[in-house]
């Protein structure tokens, strides 16, 4: 499952990167708190396909599909 | 003079810190080639220290062009022997993501043996919800001053600045357990810092997803962003414009006491055309872009900004553009000026270049006198599918729809072949919190803004007004612009506008208008004597429908209005903003390009059914 994949009022703990994600965006999101073994929760999935919200400890990150997809969830 | 940094990530209220800590004596320095600037200023209470204000980062791993050179001048200014304290700001309500960056400065400043100070802001918030922090416990742990403050209320800024005056040049034995490089182990002590310091609970994420619940909704979502939207479209029309209105009339008030006193001839004409109607034509743009600048940074500072992205972000993703792109592009339908200056919220290299892009193809308000000239020159005024519409009408919707499409189409183009152009950005959007804004710094940097626009780009806007003036003045002094130097160069280009119908007069007002584009309307006015070309649309109309001008023509000239780069205006922001001469120089000539094709086809097509 990727972090896409969460459904709105859910959580998970990140489990790896996509081997296809540039190193330099995994370091950005691991400094952002998308570490593995942290939990996100999903906070809100607004309709048509728009980026959703994702919360890490106390800060909410909007995040699209096309790197929401890219972080594996335990 | 001991200068003291300012760094932290972007939404920590540093840039509103500096704003308090120096107050109106500041200066904002660019560096060439990208939009990165540093702000220096003068402390208030200490008159013997300096603050630079850096810009904005996650991270001192830069990921795009302009964050490395920001964070290259980080490292340059830490081996500055005049530097002598960083105070790094982080927001007290998300702790764990501040210290995970001043851990990194930390590091930073230990290796440049420079003194270290970090500034808990937002400490009003925790207050108002009755949330504390352990400031003493972090202190202690990092062997760093830590202060309490809040960059909104004032609290503990002269606490700060005292800190600041005793511990700059004096670097403090460091934590040596703390120091880290390896990013996993940062981001594990700043998450145990932040659960033994930090302020615990819920309480402020939980009311900021209430309002994005709202505030992204589908239906409620929706309604709340055209109503913030129209209204910001509005702001650039109708409060812009009497503030327009009157600093034309202070022009014209000031020419009027002025021009009497000069002999007449060529010094009363230069005066008269080239000085006051010079500095008008860029003067008026400032009222825009101080309203402008005051209601996005309105919008950035309450946090409503990151959530009009959310909500644009799919559809403009469909042309290679992301959703902060959309504030620019609805900002540049009223003037290309303020969208350009509103284009830096675009935090994301290659999709700001795009931005920019669509920007000058954007139906700009000075096009609309062109639009109405021609529409009432040649589409007639009678009604279609039963009255419900006029077909001029139709048309004016026509070609403010063609201006958005060919925008829109560029960017989809171009995204989609050059994709190793300028870096990236992936769209991983900080929702700040939900804030009220303080004025005093809004207006402070609108006003900076508009300075800007003027003392920059305005060099540039009055020396091309100076050259057209010379070319449409001299060798008969005036006499006639039909035998002007401009007349001429109008006359020599016209086999470059014969193919779609138009004769010499018609090629002097493009030229003409390449320094505004409602310059056409005034100069074809001229060239069919009638003064006040802009104030008589419906006589110049009438002129241009008995002069016997294709009916081909009249659309082939729409459609290069809509397409064609002629505001000097523009070129001159977009060279400030952009760092160089090169992509006003590559839109101006494509454009050009572009509209003359389009309008030849669209010449070709509108004859061949009409006749």
């Amino acid at each position: 499952m990727t972090l896409w994949d969460l459904k709105q009022g859910t959580s998970a703990t990140v489990a790896s990167f996509v081997a296809t994600l540039e190193s330099s965006y995994r370091v950005r999101l691991m400094e952002l708190g998308f570490h593995p073994g942290e939990t996100i929760a999903c906070v809100l999935a607004p309709s048509l396909g728009a980026p959703k919200l994702y919360r890490v400890n106390n800060t909410v990150y909007s995040l699209d599909d096309s790197v929401a997809s890219l972080i594996m969830m335990g | 003079m001991s200068k003291t940094i300012l760094i932290g990530s972007p939404n920590s209220g540093k840039s509103l810190l500096f704003n308090r800590l120096t107050g109106l004596n500041q200066k904002v320095a660019n560096f060439p080639g990208v939009t990165v600037n540093i702000s220096t200023g003068q402390s208030i209470t200490d008159p013997t220290s300096e603050l630079m204000d850096f810009p904005g980062v996650y991270s001192l791993n830069g990921i795009s062009a302009e964050e490395e050179v920001s964070i290259k001048a980080f490292f340059n200014a830490l081996s500055n022997p005049d530097i002598g304290c960083i105070v790094c700001v982080v927001d007290a309500t998300r702790l764990e993501k501040g210290l995970i960056f001043a851990l990194q400065v930390l590091a930073a400043c230990v290796n440049h043996n420079k003194p270290l100070i970090i500034a808990a802001n937002m400490m009003d918030v925790l207050d108002q919800h009755g949330m504390q922090m352990n400031l003493a416990g972090l202190e202690a742990v990092l062997k760093v001053p830590v202060v309490g403050i809040s960059a909104k209320s004032g609290l503990g800024l002269d606490a700060l600045q005292a800190v600041i005056s005793q511990h700059r040049d004096t670097p403090a034995p460091f934590s040596s357990d703390i120091i880290a490089s390896d990013e996993s182990v940062i981001h594990r002590q700043a998450q145990q810092l932040a659960a033994n310091f930090g302020p615990k609970g819920d309480l402020l994420i939980n009311a900021q997803t209430r309002l994005d619940q709202f505030f992204l909704h589908s239906w409620y979502g929706g309604i709340a962003f055209l109503a913030i939207m129209y209204l910001l479209f509005q702001s650039i029309f109708t409060w812009a414009a009497p503030v327009m209105d009157g600093v034309e009339a202070v022009i014209a008030g000031t020419a009027d006491i002025i021009l009497p006193l000069l002999p007449a001839g060529m010094v009363s004409d230069f005066v008269a055309d080239a000085l006051f109607g010079g500095i008008g034509a860029f003067l008026v743009f400032v009222p825009q872009i101080f309203v402008l600048t005051l209601v996005v940074g309105l919008l950035e500072d309450s946090g409503y900004l990151a959530r009009a992205a959310v909500i644009c972000h799919k559809p403009l993703r469909i042309f290679g553009l992301t959703g902060k792109s959309f504030v620019p592009m609805l900002s540049s339908v009223a003037c290309a000026i303020p969208g350009i200056y509103a284009a830096r919220t675009v935090d994301s290299p290659r999709k700001r270049w795009l931005t920019y892009l669509a920007i000058p193809l954007m139906p700009c308000s000075a096009r609309l006198p062109v639009y109405s000239l021609l529409i009432a020159a040649f589409i007639p005024a009678t009604k279609a599918f039963g009255g419900l519409v006029g077909w001029q009408g139709l048309a004016m919707f026509g070609i403010y729809v063609f201006g958005i499409v060919c925008g829109l189409l560029v960017t989809t183009v171009v995204s989609r072949t050059s994709q190793a152009l300028r870096s990236d950005l992936p769209f991983v959007l900080e929702m700040p919190p939900y804030r009220l804004p303080s004025w005093r710094p809004l207006l402070r940097n609108a006003w900076n803004r508009s300075k800007h626009f003027v003392t920059k780009a305005g060099k540039v806007i009055f020396t091309v007004t100076v050259v057209i003036w010379l070319l449409g003045y001299f060798p008969n002094n005036g006499a006639a612009l039909g035998e002007s130097w401009l007349g001429q160069m109008g006359q020599f280009i016209e086999p470059v506008f014969a193919p779609f119908g138009l004769d010499w007069k018609y090629g002097v007002a493009i030229l003409s208008s390449f320094l505004a584009r409602e310059v056409f309307v005034g100069t074809l006015g001229t060239l069919f004597g009638i003064e006040g070309g802009e104030e008589n649309i419906i006589s110049l109309a009438e002129h241009i429908q008995n002069s016997g001008l294709p009916i081909g023509a009249g659309f082939a000239l729409l459609v290069f209005f809509s397409i064609a780069l002629q505001c000097v205006s523009t070129l001159a922001v977009l060279r400030r903003e952009s760092g160089s001469w090169r992509l006003p120089a590559q839109l101006f000539v494509s454009y050009s390009i572009f509209a003359y094709l389009a309008a030849w086809t669209t010449f070709t097509l509108v004859e061949a059914i009409v006749n």
